[in-house]
């Protein structure tokens, strides 16, 4: 056999050690190139930063930890914004496995540095099975779905839940999902309810999302890692998503590689192969 | 009987769904209806996960004493169920359900290990072993692309060959060091591919997808809720 | 025949004394501020009895023999073509009704696909696996499986191991059957329903294990994966129409046409409305298709 045709066999492990030392190369050299802004991610940021300081937003962590690589970081990042701005921030989630736990985990720790109180600044209200009925359901009482918070504390006792009781009270939702719960939460909660949504979503989730922006039922979007690296660089605070874009960068450019080299190696192979019939 | 019932439950479940969205729920019982359904569909959720436990510790758990193939491997799983379920249950506090009774016979300081707070060992076993193990299945999918990508993208013929263009250039206005490739050529590059390539062609594309896929689902709600697509119901 | 139309009658006149009712108590109780029926939804309303309409007449017309055109969908024909291919191998069929939970409506579909499915591999003898990842998924597709067998008259042949509870946590799942996979080599694997990350996991491990390879799935996002790993791949409204083909049943295909004439009356509204936009006028053709 001989080396395009060795090329067009290729074991498919040498492709993944390719992949896997441009991902990891970028620990050893650090390259720095600038992050632009696209519009979506500028129109998110400007709706949040129009917002009046103090504004009730809720921001929602519709995620798995499999995709935290990518969503997390847009939590942060918002989470910062939101708390730079003095916003009153609930949070939710409508993923059972991990949600609440990295809501808890992500809030507290962010929080902690803006020297925000739970209960008065924020609260986490966990985590409710059935997207459709809590979506629904927020809109007349955000009581009536969640009685107590995920620490289990009665709303009641929690003062900043005295003067957010449905939809009406929330001027925003940012909603940072790995999944299609970003579609109800425009379908349902946006369309029905006329509440402004925004969203940060994976990169694949992300070029489905454009109609939504384009017909405006959705007020922005960060697309992956370079979205939430987008919104860090807006929001003035370097974090995983920015260190993330030279590995990103490089597996990009090695998946272009090989697929360049694929087609020579197609074009090489097919012509040999007609001369020799 | 067992033909009729599910497909009655069926039509006026979805009867409600649809009449209610186009009522006040605050002056009509109807318009409070979609309210209610969702309510019983959580109601009857919950009692599905019981469900689920059974039939993964009775498949199993069979395997196990059979020892089977694998048994190892099907004991671990009946073991982490409980593993991460039986601690998340107890109680955390003597004022909590059955806390009293439980904090009579074991520590006071025991409570923090218990729930789902941090520190307990639901989030230990959470945050230590279960989200590495999600997050290294879905990293694979690096490599997986790579191979898929090398597999596919063959410029074979006219359409081929423009998806591949457009493929390569998303890609590259996707990360920094792509896009400052992009600018060699001309500053506003990285704008046009937003513009004509996600915000025009993508947008289209899906929107004919997301619409198509709508009706497709409505279609077949339809269908299911006059009875006429049964297969679902199995022996009914 | 009588029940069925009993039952058609007996439909129609609830509705009808319902809609009789709540409009009588609408037209009394109306208020403009605070009204009892959202006025501002009509066109959602309309749109929905054009709809329903066309549906319903198309399966009538299929009911009484009308012959309906439905163009080829490759993905569809190449099913048989696949669980032939594991009967000779004498390799098992793999099939996965989408990883949602039944709610969804694209895992009904898949269920009903799944239906269609045992039935060949009933009537060919081949083995068949369905691994699911919720227990009410697993509830009926066993039910759905069985029912198959017992049609075909291959009833001794079903076994209640063909549909497994694997995992209820995605990846979870995706691991053990990717594991399955390549331990058993199934000839083919056929992916029908909802999917999400794990797609492009299942589709090129199923590739590496040599199967050929039939996905149907509504989510666009993971359209691509399918059509970069697998043979066939069944996009959007083909997943829900797949059902209707397989079975070649006019009550179903009827439906099908139905859900076509409304596409083309969207397209007519499309077509319309960049029109009457690219002169300016068509701000209130805009309108009437928002949603308060």
């Amino acid at each position: 056999m001989d080396f395009w045709h060795r090329i067009m066999n290729i074991d498919r492990r040498w492709i993944y050690l390719l992949i896997a030392i441009s991902v990891t190369f970028p620990m050893i050299v650090v390259m720095k190139f600038p992050v632009r802004v696209t519009p979506e991610t500028r129109q998110l940021y400007d709706a949040i930063n129009n917002l009046p300081d103090g504004s009730v937003v809720m921001l929602t962590f519709d995620y798995y930890p499999n995709a935290a690589a990518e969503t997390e970081p847009m939590s942060v990042a918002a989470l910062r914004h939101m708390f730079k701005k003095n916003m009153k921030v609930v949070t939710l989630s409508n993923i059972p496995l991990g949600g609440p736990t990295i809501a808890e985990r992500i809030t507290r720790e962010i929080a902690a540095e803006y020297h925000k109180v739970y209960g008065v600044d924020y609260v986490n209200l966990g985590y409710k099975a059935n997207y459709n009925a809590v979506m629904h359901g927020l809109a007349n009482s955000i009581e009536s779905i969640f009685p107590s918070d995920y620490t289990n504390t009665p709303l009641k006792d929690l003062p900043l839940m005295d003067s957010v009781r449905n939809y009406n009270d929330i001027k925003f939702i940012f909603v940072v999902a790995d999944n299609a719960t970003v579609d109800y939460w425009i379908q349902i909660v946006n369309a029905q309810y006329g509440v402004p949504v925004g969203a940060g979503v994976t990169a694949v989730v992300a070029p489905k999302m454009y109609s939504f922006v384009d017909a405006g039922q959705m007020t922005g979007m960060l697309g992956g890692m370079k979205g939430a690296a987008e919104y860090e660089k807006l929001v003035g605070h370097e974090g995983k998503a920015m260190r993330g874009m030279d590995a990103q960068s490089l597996a990009h450019l090695m998946i272009i590689l090989l697929v360049i080299v694929g087609n020579i190696g197609f074009f090489v192979t097919r012509k040999k192969d007609s001369e020799k019939s | 009987m067992r033909k009729t019932v599910p497909v009655i439950v069926a039509f006026l479940s979805g009867f409600v769904m649809v009449v209610s969205f186009f009522f006040n729920p605050e002056r009509t019982f109807i318009g409070g209806g979609q309210e209610a359904v969702l309510q019983w569909v959580t109601i009857v959720s919950g009692f599905t996960l019981v469900l689920g436990v059974f039939s993964i510790v009775r498949v199993n758990a069979r395997a196990v004493a059979r020892r089977s193939k694998g048994w190892f491997y099907k004991l671990l799983t009946v073991v982490s169920v409980f593993a991460m379920a039986i601690p998340a249950m107890l109680p955390v506090s003597k004022n909590t359900v059955g806390g009293k009774i439980f904090f009579g016979i074991f520590p006071d300081n025991w409570g923090t290990l218990f729930g789902t707070g941090p520190s307990s060992i639901y989030d230990w076993l959470f945050t230590y072993v279960d989200q590495p193990m999600m997050e290294t299945m879905f990293a694979m999918l690096a490599f997986f692309i790579a191979s898929a990508a090398y597999r596919a993208f063959r410029a074979r013929n006219a359409e081929a060959t423009l998806l591949l263009l457009t493929a390569v250039l998303v890609m590259l206005w996707r990360v920094p060091m792509g896009e400052a490739f992009l600018r060699l050529f001309s500053d506003s590059f990285p704008q046009y591919i937003n513009m004509f390539v996600m915000n025009g062609f993508n947008v289209a594309v899906q929107r004919g997808i997301i619409i198509g896929a709508a009706l497709g689902a409505a279609s077949m709600s339809l269908r299911i809720m006059l009875g006429i697509e049964r297969t679902y119901m199995g022996k009914g | 025949m009588k029940k069925r139309l009993i039952a058609s009658v007996l439909r129609i006149f609830i509705l009808a004394l319902f809609l009789i009712g709540i409009f009588s108590a609408t037209a009394f109780g109306q208020t403009v501020e605070d009204p009892i029926f959202r006025i501002n939804r009509l066109t959602v309303l309309v749109f929905m009895i054009i709809f329903s309409s066309a549906v319903l007449l198309y399966t009538t017309w299929a009911r009484k023999g009308k012959k309906l055109f439905v163009r080829k969908i490759p993905g569809i024909d190449a099913v048989e073509e696949a669980v032939g291919r594991a009967t000779e191998m004498g390799k098992p069929v793999l099939f996965i009704p989408g990883i949602s939970d039944i709610d969804e409506i694209e895992t009904i579909a898949g269920l009903s696909i799944l239906g269609r499915v045992a039935k060949i591999t009933a009537r060919y003898d081949t083995p068949l696996s369905v691994p699911v990842r919720y227990p009410m998924i697993l509830a009926a597709g066993q039910e759905v499986v069985e029912q198959s067998y017992i049609e075909v008259g291959k009833h001794d042949a079903y076994n209640s191991e063909i549909v497994k509870y694997v995992a209820g946590e995605q990846f979870a799942f995706t691991a053990t059957v990717n594991g399955w996979m390549m331990r058993e080599r199934p000839a083919a694997n056929i992916y029908m329903g909802a999917f999400f990350a794990e797609s492009l996991l299942l589709a090129e491990s199923g590739n590496a294990s040599g199967a050929i390879q039939i996905a149907g799935t509504a989510r666009p996002e993971q359209l691509p994966f399918f059509i970069a790993a697998c043979d066939y791949t069944l996009m959007g409204e083909e997943l829900y129409a797949a059902s209707s083909y397989l079975s070649r049943e006019p009550l179903l295909l009827g439906g099908i046409k139905g859900q076509d004439f409304v596409k083309v009356i969207i397209i007519v509204a499309i077509l319309l409305g960049v029109v009457l936009s690219s002169f300016g006028i068509g701000s209130w053709f805009v309108d009437l298709f928002r949603v308060p």
